[in-house]
């Protein structure tokens, strides 16, 4: 199905039906379905170990489900393999802890997926590189090594690294959990931007703040299952499960 | 018979085996290099066949003493009508020892990218192969520059199992026994010898620790 025939149809960008999955005894996803539109931003909370990032990882199969579905714009996502390295290719992800690829220039880090996936001439692919690198600040940085930036520069610089694939959806799991309190913002506004400009997103995160402004809806989350999801004003204001106003009632008032 | 003595009759003769003993350690060397990541590339497969015998190759030639499998080359293979000349039986058999250990030293290596990168590589849509290519290997080998060191030197002196072979010409350890077997060279024969396998690991150590400050990974 191509992306218009997909837009028209309204099929979601994508879509969880009845995942499980266990680690051994645990079972990290109970019977979990989520479906993200267009465009939307779906802001995913809840407490540690609640299975959040688990459910992030499962999209592009980072991590495999035992049952269920999960469909990339009504396409069953693939076994291992080429058709499976082609879907990662068009869901962006970003984690917690950047995963540069530490031997090379921030510029190469960049250019590599376009280079070695979309088969772009180098000339091209840095081009668009250094645009993207330019939008989220860090155009200056192109020529150095990971290891020579701040974490909040590296994790802008991995936004980028996923934006230059052109996806149609991007997944963040964490991605401000590993940041010195200063750098949280830096890289929060870029996420802030990719929004309003219509990127469609999932995000795991403890931001309860980019939740309330930025998501379209917000889904808890707690032993594995989605309790609740809603509109971030009402779930904010008024979580209708005691689970959750248990989790909001533990993490403000410091 | 003195150093001088000993120098002016047998000196070309050590030269030769100081040369022969340094072509037969690069040719080996490149060798071991290439077979070592033929060897890792399989042990970190998504295979499990080439995973094990990855595995049991190294489980392999890094437990057998070299004489031992010298002696299997030169002398066991011809019963299967495979008949290598004694200088190639040397590098064949310092080949199998060497990529064995190579390949723990490119396995110690591949340990230290994390598996984040790996993530993100396939979170990108890059195949094996690719993640291999441009992820994997341009680390393993940046990472162990220091531990290659080590292993070209202990390949150098595995050639000196030439010495059990007639080679010709000879390489030093043999050039030893021969000056030995005519004259009484005795302990100063050795020395000799010592000293340009000490002098060359220097140089090789020297070079190493250059190399690994120049392409050494930021972390």
């Amino acid at each position: 199905m191509s992306q218009e025939q997909a837009a028209e149809k309204n099929v979601p960008v994508i879509e969880l039906r009845h995942v499980d999955k266990h680690y051994g005894d645990l079972h990290v996803l109970r019977d979990v379905s989520l479906s993200v539109q267009r465009g939307e931003v779906v802001v995913v909370i809840g407490p540690s170990g609640s299975g959040k990032s688990t459910l992030c990882r499962t999209i592009n199969r980072l991590e495999t489900i035992d049952s269920g579905q999960i469909l990339i714009e009504g396409e069953l996502l693939p076994q291992e393999g080429r058709e499976l390295a082609r879907m990662r290719s068009e869901l962006g992800m970003v984690f917690q802890q950047f995963n540069l690829f530490a031997h090379m220039s921030i510029l190469d880090n960049v250019t590599l997926g376009p280079r070695e996936v979309l088969g772009q001439p180098k000339e091209e692919a840095e081009k668009h590189a250094l645009e993207l690198l330019a939008r989220v600040g860090v155009a200056e940085q192109a020529h150095k090594v990971p290891a020579q930036l701040s974490g909040g520069q590296q994790q802008r610089a991995a936004i980028a690294r996923s934006l230059a694939m052109r996806p149609k959806a991007m997944l963040f799991d964490e991605p401000t959990s590993a940041l010195d309190p200063e750098m949280i913002n830096e890289v929060l506004d870029v996420m802030v931007e990719l929004a309003r400009g219509g990127m469609t997103m999932i995000v795991v995160t403890h931001e309860m703040g980019f939740a309330r402004r930025v998501a379209d809806r917000v889904v808890f989350m707690a032993d594995g299952q989605i309790v609740e999801e809603g509109a971030p004003d009402d779930f904010f204001d008024h979580p209708r499960s005691q689970r959750a106003r248990d989790f909001l009632d533990s993490i403000k008032g410091h | 018979m003195g150093l001088s003595e000993l120098l002016s009759t047998y000196g070309e003769k050590y030269l030769q085996g100081l040369l022969a003993t340094w072509s037969m350690t690069a040719v080996s060397f490149v060798f071991v290099m290439a077979l070592a990541v033929v060897v890792t590339v399989a042990r970190v497969s998504p295979y499990r066949p080439l995973r094990v015998v990855g595995d049991l190759y190294v489980q392999v030639f890094r437990n057998i003493p070299g004489v031992a499998l010298l002696i299997i080359i030169a002398y066991a293979l011809p019963e299967l009508r495979i008949v290598l000349d004694w200088r190639t039986c040397v590098i064949v058999t310092t080949i199998l020892l060497g990529s064995a250990f190579g390949s723990e030293n490119f396995m110690s290596g591949i340990n230290t990218i994390g598996v984040g990168q790996i993530e993100a590589a396939r979170s990108l849509g890059l195949t094996f192969t690719q993640i291999i290519r441009r992820v994997v290997i341009p680390q393993a080998l940046r990472t162990t520059v220091l531990p290659m060191t080590n292993l070209l030197i202990a390949v150098m002196l595995t050639t000196a199992l030439g010495s059990q072979v007639p080679l010709s010409p000879q390489e030093l350890t043999g050039v030893v026994s021969y000056v030995n077997t005519r004259a009484t060279g005795g302990i100063l024969a050795f020395l000799v010898s010592a000293l340009c396998y000490v002098g060359t690991a220097f140089v090789i150590s020297l070079v190493g620790n250059r190399i690994d400050k120049r392409v050494r990974i930021l972390r």
